[in-house]
């Protein structure tokens, strides 16, 4: 029984560590949120997770969104996904990458996808 | 360029790295499979070393070992081309990936830590094989063997939040 509980303690504490370090989705930050309008010059609707390069006058911004497969099953299909269309994305921005964002929703002609 | 990054490029912009990128379904589809496998892995080393520590000890090491060890093994056939497919999907950004990097260096410390049991203390298996506490040196190869695969499973989960 002893050494059971010596086992879980070690196991507990090593699954535990790497969590502290990450601290989920930890490259972005989450003080800070941000909400971007401009025109969609790229778009990429593509495993692990679709992005888009929006221009909003001045700064392009490359916005991570979610898997295909999410947005898909939410109602943003590749159609809508396009570049020249006009995108509102709200979200946070990375630590490292001033020009990178990751958007929690987005909002194309008037329609609002969820991408958590 | 380095011939490093190179590699990297060509693998990513190859026709399979487009198809995983591109279709709906085989993504999640190799993703399950990479999963299949790691479970059918991890759940035999995992109830290996949990003998090896102690547990379950009417149950003889080696008639353990011979029924676990092969499935660990040939789990391998899912797991690492399905792995491989996903790296070369976004080979470029997952090597700049923490958590990545971590996993892999934790795998080949348990490619290790396994390796030398079996040259090591496993060879005299027969006299620790039933009804009796392992030798300190095997415990820790089992302990050691269990931390890091835990340590490799969490990692894994943690490459799509690093």
């Amino acid at each position: 029984m002893r050494k059971l509980s010596v086992i879980s303690l070690l196991v507990t504490s090593l699954v535990a560590l790497p969590v502290a370090a990450h601290h989920g989705w930890s490259s972005y930050d989450n003080d800070k949120p941000l909400t971007l309008t401009g025109n969609v010059v790229e778009a990429s609707y593509t495993y692990p997770h679709g992005t888009i390069k929006l221009d909003t006058g001045g700064k392009t911004w490359l916005a991570v969104l979610a898997p295909p497969s999410r947005m898909s099953a939410r109602g943003l299909s590749s159609e809508d996904l396009k570049a020249g269309v006009q995108a509102t994305v709200e979200g946070y921005p990375n630590r490292d990458d001033p020009s990178e964002m990751r958007a929690e929703r987005i909002t194309i002609g008037g329609k609002t996808t969820e991408l958590r | 360029m380095s011939p490093g990054s190179q590699l990297l490029n060509t693998l990513e912009h190859g026709g399979i790295a487009q198809a995983m990128r591109d279709s709906m379904w085989l993504y999640p589809a190799v993703e399950t499979v990479h999963i299949v496998g790691f479970i059918i892995l991890v759940g035999s080393v995992i109830m290996f070393d949990l003998r090896v520590l102690g547990l379950s000890r009417r149950v003889p090491v080696s008639m353990l070992a011979r029924h676990l060890l092969p499935w660990g093994a040939s789990a391998l056939i899912l797991i690492v081309p399905a792995g491989l497919l996903m790296f070369s999907s976004d080979a470029g950004n997952l090597v700049g990936n923490r958590a990545f990097v971590l996993k892999m260096l934790l795998l080949m410390l348990a490619g290790t830590n396994a390796a030398a049991f079996h040259m090591g203390v496993f060879r005299t298996v027969s006299k620790w094989d039933q009804g009796m506490v392992a030798p300190l040196a095997a415990r820790l190869h089992a302990g050691v063997s269990l931390l890091l695969w835990l340590g490799i499973v969490t990692c894994g989960r943690m490459i799509a939040y690093a």
